[in-house]
């Protein structure tokens, strides 16, 4: 017989991890805050404490967030996309060279650079669910394969630039108050909610990623679920790319180059494990203001201006942050039969 | 034979990789570039075997590009330092080792994911460096080059240490208990504990292994110039993990062998010089290196797939 | 109780040996010994007990009580390495060998002796190999890879290891389920050359005419008590029979309540090659439990794999209410209205992590979430309703599958099957791991959903269960149905169908 047990216990420990995370989240805001706001000659308040860098922080957040956001579902089924990025850099590339060189529309461009996100996405998913393929080492080639097209397409050297000011307006300017690219990020965040939290789809990726055998004895559509997840990843992917050039205003072959240690580490330590099943966007979501946060807040602290040093500390640190995230997830699960040793004596 | 029939046919395709370039391309053969560039992949042949190893035992480990730069700097500064260069030698491996330690601990000790526990050391050491360094050269001392011999001389010693690895490795794995062992593991890491092996303790030596060779790679790199570059190993990881899986060893662990690796690196090695003597630009080559290793593992996978003989 | 034929001490004896898991009695006080250069083989039903003793045995398991004397002395705390090394090997039925190598490298890695730095020798592990396996009389090359070998060659591989670590003791789990009636006999050379040499032989089976050819004496283990110790000479395979299933039958069961209905299931022919199941004929009305009987192996939850479209047919029909259908995935079984609770409750089940109310859900999305928007509301009604129906006890339906006793994870199974209003319900091993009181009251809901209309196949190695339960019993063997009994026939003609008794011998 069981024991009478508080009810949805592993939702409340769900949410335990997402409200310890927007705890750390705040510390890390008034940390930097105190640390990386100072006033300058003039009197005006400068660094980190500005609307502007606030702003700055979401836009610098929303490719990294979207790639986090199209990895959640992949990882909830226990599955793993490494070419997120490189497939970003291929997409922008694709664009700015419709564009510019096929001399299509703006619009025709983007929505044919979606499509090639699909497309590419397509390839992952068809070699992951068709020939059942590990998606370690599928992702892996194709985190080389895009990269590679990127760069050949641009012969290594192009860059596209001139684009138009309404296209720089999604990167550069504000809408309704808030950065263009933001509207468009909350919006892809709000359906992939609903999509990992609402439909069946979502419930679908949890037991795929808990039992894939299971799920199959439940007459899941696996193959289905997989296609979705790895197909919708490329279109993400393709918009971020968008994003990311109308944010520099150019499109090079290296954009998007080291994002998914990003996206990856937003994702593992906004709360879903890296074996599948568990995991929230919610979590994802706290997990990229985190990194980005860190990312900016770093920037912002006189220490590491001096050095010069914001990209390698943001690196660095994300690095470890993921170590540690890793760690504090696995630690339970290895301390408990050491725990329940030594208290048998 | 037909269990080395991956390994065969790399073979095959390499032989005739190179006599298409012997009718299109002889310059290609031409005896001092072609030993440059025998020496310049030789550090990377050093890395394949121990890669070759770690992806045996089913696990993987992309930090290898920055394990290379971390020992390589290293290196570099002991030898400016005015350390002997033998000692010089055994301090990178040792740093090689103690990193691919850390890689062990982590996914042998707390059973994580290989793929991720590297992917965070691989930044971690790559920006650790960059911050350290900022990106500056190490300039060598004179002697260091060529350990002091001509460079024809210091190049033959390079390509002899490297394949000395190759049959060291290929040897021990197959000759040597602990290297079966390790495909025991990678096949089957329970029934291996059942058999009296012990897993984590192979997979841990498995990174420490790999690290130990990627520092012994390291020296080989740096003797090649007068100053060490710290972005050196960018990139490197693909390329070794590339050339593994393209010589038949499989990815899920449990096949292939460092015999195999070694010919996908030389067919890999070519890519490049023959797409210049084709008239190929240059940019290519990452493209072509991924669709190398997709199709090497979707033929892997369609080799699998009628499985024959029952198993329960 | 017979003496052993050889006067020094048993190589192997087991006194009161107890062994309990969670609130089952696998074993209760069962004395085994085991003398030198016997055959001594061990009977009994599914679920009987055998596979605990052997596992206590070899050391898989601790015994709860009892004492473990081997060559005469005790031995405190078996471990599997301490078994091995005293002598004790067993060849499994399923054999944990490596299949990406060869079986030469198979038998190296477990004989070879200990130590990192050895150096391999190749050539004499081929010639160690080869000898062995000719031992064995299996010709079988020792650089083929074992992922390449059938299920009776990797056995035949285990046997050769167990030969070349000189084991004293060897337990042998059903070695010849699947061998060709040649290879039987090569076997059993083998079995008795080591009886020659004085090593002791646990022979599990259940075919009664290898006993009757090979085993010196016979121990019936029934409910894990041993029922008597017999000389094979001084027994009949009536007497075995009868000491293996004779029992009151003290549960009484849920009698069928109203006559059949229509056929809802006719299957004619039906074979998988993959699945080793072929030429299964029968068919199931509404409202009728069909048991499905049969040793484990005969091929029982392959037919309901097949059924269900996880392992599709490649011969013969099935037909759901008169319509031919060919199910090539477990989805399109579903939307036919076949329903399969699986026998691994914890795998293919309850998704352990998952909330009830989710679980029970997870086979109808298509219909109680239309477009394929989840819908809280409705799926909280539907667990609540069946929480209430199947009587689950658990915390609520948000709690996690993994908090749940066996039984109710099997009732929290069973409704998501249930949700989706098959036409045909097949459940295989609906009771096992289970306690007594919820045995019963899942017994009870079996028979109401027929009452309802269901069909329903039940898979059960339960004898009793399989006889109180069933309208009509199918029994299984070798892949195939060999005879379809009444409903009320008594234990020994089903025990006897199962066991094959008066087929001639030789398999196919």
């Amino acid at each position: 017989m069981s024991a009478p047990r508080p009810p949805a216990a592993w939702k409340a420990a769900l949410l335990r991890h997402e409200t310890l995370l927007l705890a750390v989240l705040v510390a890390e805001w008034l940390l930097f805050y105190h640390f990386g706001t100072t006033t300058n000659r003039r009197g005006l308040v400068v660094g980190f404490g500005t609307l502007d860098r606030q702003f700055d922080i979401l836009r610098h957040s929303c490719e990294i967030g979207l790639l986090a956001l199209a990895l959640t579902p992949i990882i909830l089924t226990a599955g793993i996309d490494l070419s997120v990025g490189s497939l970003l850099g291929l997409c922008a590339i694709v664009f700015g060279k419709l564009w510019h060189d096929g001399g299509l529309s703006i619009p025709a461009a983007a929505a044919l650079t979606l499509l090639a996100g699909a497309l590419g996405g397509g390839l992952n998913a068809g070699l992951i669910t068709r020939l059942r393929l590990p998606p370690l080492i599928v992702t892996l080639g194709t985190y080389s394969l895009f990269r590679g097209l990127a760069e050949a397409i641009t012969h290594g050297a192009v860059t596209y630039t001139d684009f138009p000011a309404s296209f720089l307006f999604l990167g550069q300017e504000r809408w309704l108050g808030l950065p263009t690219q933001a509207w468009l990020f909350l919006l892809v965040a709000a359906g992939v909610w609903l999509l990992v939290h609402s439909t069946t789809f979502g419930r679908a990726f949890r037991v795929i990623g808990f039992s894939p055998e299971g799920a199959r004895y439940a007459g899941l559509p696996v193959g289905r679920c997989l296609a979705l997840v790895y197909v919708l990843a490329g279109l993400i992917s393709a918009l971020a790319g968008l994003i990311y050039t109308a944010r520099l205003g150019q499109a090079k072959a290296d954009a998007g180059t080291g994002y998914e240690l990003f996206a990856i580490t937003a994702v593992v330590l906004g709360g879903t494990s890296i074996f599948g099943g568990r995991g929230s966007v919610t979590g994802t979501l706290l997990g990229v203001a985190a990194i980005a946060v860190l990312k900016n807040g770093l920037a912002c602290l006189p220490v590491v201006i001096r050095m010069n040093a914001a990209e390698e500390m943001s690196g660095l640190l994300t690095g470890v942050l993921l170590l540690a995230a890793l760690t504090g997830s696995m630690l339970p699960k290895i301390l408990s039969p050491l725990l329940r040793r030594a208290q048998s004596g | 034979m037909k269990r080395y029939f991956r390994e065969i046919s790399v073979t095959l395709a390499l032989g005739l990789v190179l006599l298409g370039l012997a009718v299109f391309a002889p310059a290609f053969y031409q005896p001092q570039p072609l030993l440059s560039l025998v020496t310049r992949e030789a550090p990377t042949l050093v890395i394949a075997c121990g890669m070759a190893l770690v992806i045996i035992c089913r696990q993987i480990d992309i930090s290898v590009g920055s394990q290379f730069s971390v020992c390589s700097v290293a290196a570099g500064l002991l030898a400016a330092h005015g350390w002997p260069l033998p000692l010089v030698v055994v301090a990178a491996a040792v740093i090689g080792a103690g990193l691919g330690a850390v890689n062990g601990v982590l996914v042998a000790g707390l059973r994580l994911p290989s793929i991720v526990v590297t992917l965070a050391t691989m930044v971690t050491l790559r920006q650790g460096l960059n911050l350290l360094r900022q990106g500056e050269f190490v300039n060598l001392p004179d002697g260091v080059q060529w350990f002091g011999l001509s460079q024809t001389a210091g190049q033959w010693t390079l390509v002899g240490a490297a394949l000395a690895v190759l049959v060291a490795c290929g040897l021990a794995m197959r000759h040597l208990a602990a290297g079966r062992w390790v495909y025991a593991v990678g096949t089957d890491a329970e029934a291996a504990r059942l058999a009296g092996i012990r897993p984590q303790l192979v997979t841990f030596l498995v990174f420490v292994l790999l690290g130990a060779l990627t520092g012994l790679a390291a020296m080989m790199n740096i003797v090649q110039s007068p100053q060490v570059q710290p972005l050196a190993g960018a990139g490197l990881e693909l390329k070794v993990i590339a050339a593994v899986v393209v010589g038949g060893v499989s990815i899920s662990g449990g096949r292939g062998n460092v015999w195999g690796a070694f010919a996908g690196l030389l067919l890999l090695a070519c890519v490049a010089p023959a797409l210049t003597h084709l008239r190929i630009e240059a940019y290519w080559e990452k493209a072509i290196q991924g669709a190398i290793i997709l199709l090497a593992v979707v033929a892997d996978g369609l080799r699998s797939r009628p499985g024959k003989g029952g198993r329960g | 109780m017979a003496t052993s034929p050889s006067s020094p001490a048993p190589l192997l004896t087991l006194r009161r040996a107890a062994k309990s898991f969670g609130g089952v009695r696998a074993l209760r006080g069962v004395d085994f010994d085991l003398a030198a250069g016997e055959v001594h083989a061990l009977l009994g039903e599914n679920g009987a007990g055998k596979s605990t003793l052997i596992k206590i045995i070899t050391g898989a398991h601790r015994p709860d009580a009892g004492e473990i004397c081997v060559a005469g002395r005790t031995v405190d705390g078996l471990t599997p390495a301490r078994a091995q090394s005293l002598g004790i090997a067993c060849i499994y039925q399923q054999p944990a060998l490596f299949p990406d190598l060869t079986v030469a490298e198979n038998i190296g890695l477990r004989l070879d002796p200990p130590g990192a730095g050895r150096r391999v020798d190749w050539r004499a592990r081929r010639a160690r190999a080869a000898a062995l396996l000719a031992r064995t009389g299996a010709s079988l090359d020792p650089e083929a890879e074992v992922r390449e070998l059938s299920m009776p060659e990797q056995q035949l591989v285990e046997i050769a290891c167990a030969i070349g670590a000189g084991a004293r003791i060897v337990v042998m789990d059903e070695p010849t389920a699947s061998l060709t009636a040649r290879e039987q006999e090569r076997l059993f050379a083998v079995v008795r050359e080591l009886r020659a040499a004085g090593v002791g032989i646990i022979y599990i089976s259940h075919r009664l005419e290898e006993i009757f050819a090979l085993a010196d004496r016979v121990t019936v283990l029934r409910d894990g008590e041993s029922v008597g110790t017999h000389a094979v000479r001084d027994i009949t395979e009536a007497g075995l029979i009868k000491l293996m299933v004779g029992r009151e039958v003290a549960q009484l069961y849920p009698p069928a309540e109203s006559a059949p209905g229509a056929t809802v299931l006719a299957v004619r022919g039906l074979g998988c090659a993959a699945a080793g199941v072929r030429d299964v004929s029968f068919e199931v009305r509404a409202g009728e439990v069909f048991g499905l009987a049969g040793l484990v192996g005969a091929g029982r939850t392959e037919l309901a794999r097949v059924l269900f479209g996880l392992t599709p047919a490649d011969d013969g029909e099935i037909r759901l209410d008169g319509e031919r259908i060919t199910p090539q995935s477990p989805r399109a079984a579903v939307a036919r209205g076949i329903a399969y609770v699986p026998e691994d409750r914890r795998r293919h089940g309850v998704v352990l992590e998952m909330p009830i109310a989710e679980n029970m859900t997870m086979a109808v999305h298509p219909r109680l979430f239309p477009g394929g928007w989840l819908r809280p509301r409705a799926e909280k009604d539907l667990a609540l309703g069946f929480i209430r129906d199947l009587a689950v006890k658990c915390a609520g339906p948000g709690a996690p599958g993994g908090s749940l006793s066996g039984g109710n994870q099997q009732k929290v199974s069973l409704a998501r099957w249930l949700a989706t209003k098959p036409m045909l319900l097949i459940l295989d091993e609906p009771t096992q791991g289970v306690d007594v009181g919820a045995k019963s009251e899942i017994h009870r809901l079996i028979r109401r959903l027929a009452k309802g209309g269901l069909a329903v196949i039940m898979i059960s190695s339960d004898l009793p269960e399989v006889l109180g339960m069933s309208d009509r019993i199918g029994v299984m063997r070798g892949g195939t149905l060999t005879a379809v009994l009444p409903g009320g026939t008594g234990a020994p003609a089903v025990m006897a169908a199962a066991l094959g008794q008066g087929e001639t011998q030789g398999a196919a």
